[in-house]
């Protein structure tokens, strides 16, 4: 099947929008999806953007049932070690159901890879659900390695009302302890 | 009793910065991986399109025992979360040892909360290693969730040579 990996526009927004509510459904997160096609023209298209995006699309004859030819896409951005350096991390990587066996998914990573070589990136970084043996084989396939398994790191959260609590009781500068 | 305050690194904060990075890899068994040099550091968070944002922590020369003001620091940078947006990444947090316990920590941690909450952050995140449980607690005392353990969430990582096998086609 003929496809092309490009960098987003403005205008691919909704496509990746939608792309990102059914990588939320398959993850069975869909009411965890806050923001809409508005907030990723403002975050990912201002002067300091916050992502990157790339997508893959296919010619007018190979669109998926409901009409799209936008049908997968790769968002990332730039991350620091203190360690190594420039690191690119890959936040969400989906390919359509239908349009998967194709290797659309294995170009858009590549394409990543690219990115991070010319960014001088020292590696990828991504984070899986552990029972998500598709893309866990997918990504070992292409030399990830589990670093929660390997290495025992854990992942950790503040957000809404702790966040909040932790903000309210900052003090002024100076403090005497 | 030690005053101090908590400011924006700046380039000249750069030696100190890497001195510190390397005692907090110490402290987690890794010091040789540190392969960063100043000048990276210099031109990373102070060139055209930082990578990072600093904070230091300074006391005043006369309450510290050698000749260092710069105490302690915290690194951190934005990512996205297509769900949510904007998040603060929290990437290395340390107070050298002879400064602890008296609330530095816990001020940096506050301050970090405060910018994120100023820049519009649904949440701030970071990784700690499992075995390092003072931390873990440190961190669930002030209403952290460990996602690794509450929601299956799982570090991975693709290294160079690895990349370069995906560019080269």
């Amino acid at each position: 099947m003929n496809f092309t990996i490009r960098a987003a526009t403005r205008e691919d927004c909704r496509d990746i929008s939608r792309m990102i509510m059914e990588l939320a459904v398959y993850v069975k997160r869909p009411d965890q999806v806050k923001i809409s096609h508005e907030e990723l023209e403002r975050d990912g298209f201002c002067q300091n953007p916050f992502f990157e995006c790339l997508v893959a699309e296919v010619p007018e004859e190979h669109k998926s049932e409901e009409g799209f030819t936008v049908v997968g896409y790769a968002l990332y951005f730039y991350t620091y070690s203190t360690w190594k350096g420039p690191t690119v991390y890959l936040e969400d990587l989906y390919v359509m159901p239908e349009f998967r066996g194709n290797g659309i998914g294995s170009s858009l990573l590549s394409k990543v890879a690219e990115v991070a070589k010319k960014k001088q990136c020292v590696r990828l970084q991504l984070s899986l659900f552990d029972w998500n043996t598709p893309a866990r084989d997918f990504y070992a396939a292409k030399g990830a390695q589990d670093l929660t398994v390997t290495e025992g790191w854990h992942f950790i959260r503040f957000d809404g009302q702790s966040l909040d609590n932790l903000a309210n009781e900052a003090h002024s500068s100076s403090a005497e302890a | 009793m030690a005053s101090f305050i908590l400011r924006r690194a700046e380039p000249k904060d750069v030696s100190d910065i890497l001195r510190l990075i390397k005692e907090l890899a110490k402290f987690e068994e890794m010091e040789e991986k540190v392969v960063l040099t100043e000048k990276e550091l210099l031109e990373d968070g102070f060139g055209d399109h930082p990578f990072y944002h600093c904070l230091v922590a300074e006391v005043p020369k006369e309450k510290s025992s050698d000749e260092y003001t710069v105490i302690g620091f915290a690194m951190y940078y934005y990512t996205y979360d297509p769900w949510i947006g904007k998040l603060l990444y929290l990437e290395d947090f340390f107070v050298m040892q002879e400064f602890r316990g008296l609330g530095i920590g816990s001020e940096i941690l506050r301050r970090l909360s405060e910018t994120a909450v100023k820049t519009r952050c649904s949440s701030m995140h970071f990784i700690v290693a499992e075995n390092n449980t003072k931390s873990i607690e440190f961190y669930k005392r002030r209403g952290a969730a460990d996602l690794s353990s509450e929601e299956g969430w799982r570090l991975f990582e693709i290294e160079k040579q690895d990349l370069l096998k995906m560019t080269s086609k």
